[in-house]
């Protein structure tokens, strides 16, 4: 749905996008993540045929960047990081408008369908620039979906909004996904990429790292398994002789070992563990969260700048 | 087409809830076909025929200010008025041409100032029929005729050029106005010498203006085309 080769933007010296290459389906929630600055917004651009790449070349939803144009914007929806909306005119009208220029048939209706969904209804007729920032957010959702596009992308959809609000746009964003919409979410929220997103790729400038949350993590830090024992076993680590087992370390009263298939050699762990005199507390397989290896990938770029 | 009604009636919308683009489109009508009428009455008391002339050559010189006027305030908040709310990038995301975004804020801003300026001039004229039984036909003559409809159109686009220019170097609404105004009084130098001089306004004055007026549009419209690119919106402007 999404593919770009050697897509580069420089904005005179400084180079924004640096030979970005992407791959992706339709139907997947791509999360990009990266620092401000990193680029994450220009790729944006460029995607949605707003600004044009300097070398490279992409396609989205089937259309040609640069040739095609027109045809990108009919067939993607943005969220920008700001709502951007008419603050005078009413949600409706703000709807209705958007609506129109993207020619979508009962622009009316439309407009009543998203506003019902987001619980808008009721305000249609207010001036969106009366309404909370949780609103306006739904609001400039609504407007990037209005026309059923086949590629979303959203900046930082739960920004300010509250848990609520942030849980049924999540519940949105799965909806479209069931819908076989390609979503391209950039977010610095790191916990909701990993809920929501089939895969995502790191970017400062360009392309750290790609793949699904679950592979990177593997790739990076393998997989583990923490032990928590009741009580003090000391030397157990060492007394540990399983031909599977890659690494053990014992810290605070656990010990965390590093397995190739927890799923097969757990049991085994466990048993010679008990046969070891070990008092076993709790089992259970170490997540380093997407933030900790985001921060970590992060370092070592700025390590490489 | 259909996009450019689209966005037509979206920045009217807009406009009527703006204060102060109210303000800039209906007061200063008000004011100056008020004072024309006040002049043409006073004139039509004067014994000195210079006089009389010098009065009338000034209240129709107001139907050559407004169109360039009028525009200003909805040009300056159409532009940065979206710069304010960051409604460009989402208004750029649509499948609107560039040159359909350039020609809906122009004509957003020409359309009403023509329409206000020629319903201004026809109530003024129906003002001095029913006060002083009418413009004096040696007044009203065809070359003004032909200036209050052919040259005000072409004032209305120099002014909505040069504010959309300037709007989009600007990120204060106020500002783009005042720089605005002092920016398009080249094109009513010609009007002063109008309602200046003691002789009826003649149809070659007329057509010299008509001509270097459509020659400073083209080459500020172009600039302003150049200007209204997605490209330079989103990187260059302010």
């Amino acid at each position: 749905m999404i593919t770009a080769h050697g897509l580069t933007r420089r904005f005179g010296d400084r180079m924004a996008v640096d030979a970005l290459d992407l791959e992706i389906p339709r139907g997947e929630v791509f999360g990009f993540l990266g620092p401000n600055g990193a680029g994450k917004t220009t790729t944006v651009r460029l995607l949605a045929a707003l600004i044009a790449p300097s070398s490279g070349r992409a396609t989205v939803a089937g259309r040609q960047l640069g040739a095609e144009n027109q045809a990108i914007r009919a067939s993607v929806g943005v969220l920008t990081e700001t709502p951007g909306l008419y603050k005078r005119l009413s949600a409706l009208d703000n709807l209705v408008f958007f609506g129109r220029l993207q020619a979508v048939p009962e622009p009316r209706a439309a407009a009543e369908r998203y506003l019902r969904l987001f619980g808008l209804w009721d305000r249609r007729s207010e001036p969106a620039g009366s309404f909370s920032k949780g609103m306006r957010q739904k609001l400039a959702i609504a407007r990037a979906l209005l026309h059923e596009p086949e590629v979303v992308f959203l900046d930082e959809p739960t920004a300010g909004l509250d848990p609520e609000a942030a849980k049924s746009v999540r519940e949105l964003i799965e909806t479209l996904r069931s819908k076989e919409r390609t979503i391209f979410l950039c977010t610095h929220n790191l916990a909701e990429a990993d809920r929501l997103c089939d895969r995502i790729a790191l970017f400062k400038t360009r392309l750290v790292t790609i793949g699904s949350p679950e592979g990177l993590r593997e790739e990076r830090y393998g997989r583990q398994t923490v032990v928590r024992l009741a009580s003090e076993s000391p030397g157990i680590e060492r007394a540990l002789d399983l031909p599977f087992i890659r690494e053990v370390e014992a810290r605070d009263g656990e010990l965390v070992i590093s397995l190739g298939d927890p799923a097969s050699e757990n049991p085994i762990l466990v048993r010679r563990l008990v046969e070891l005199g070990a008092e076993i507390q709790s089992v259970g397989e170490l997540r380093v969260s997407l933030e900790e290896m985001y921060l970590d990938l992060m370092e070592g770029e700025n390590g490489t700048d | 087409m259909e996009r450019i009604s689209a966005l037509l009636r979206k920045e009217w919308r807009e406009s009527l809830r703006n204060k102060m683009v109210l303000l800039g489109v209906a007061v200063l009508p008000l004011i100056l076909v008020g004072t024309s009428i006040w002049m043409m009455k006073v004139g039509a008391g004067v014994d000195d025929p210079i006089g009389e002339i010098v009065l009338f050559n000034t209240s129709l010189m107001y139907f050559l200010l407004l169109p360039a006027i009028i525009p200003l305030a909805i040009a300056v908040y159409s532009i940065v008025g979206e710069k304010e709310q960051s409604t460009l990038e989402p208004l750029l995301a649509t499948p609107l041409t560039d040159l359909e975004i350039f020609l809906g804020k122009a004509l957003a801003s020409v359309i009403p100032a023509l329409l206000v300026n020629w319903a201004s001039f026809g109530i003024f004229l129906l003002a001095t029929r029913f006060l002083i039984g009418g413009v004096p036909i040696q007044t009203l003559t065809a070359p003004w005729l032909a200036a209050i409809f052919g040259l005000s159109p072409l004032l209305a686009l120099f002014s909505v050029g040069v504010t959309m220019l300037v709007s989009s170097r600007a990120s204060d609404a106020r500002a783009a106005y005042q720089f605005s105004s002092f920016a398009i009084l080249p094109a009513l130098i010609p009007l002063i010498i109008y309602s200046t001089r003691q002789t009826l306004v003649d149809l070659r004055l007329i057509v010299l203006q008509g001509a270097l007026l459509a020659a400073a549009c083209a080459i500020i419209l172009f600039f302003a085309i150049k200007v209204f690119r997605r490209e330079q919106i989103l990187t260059r402007w302010k």
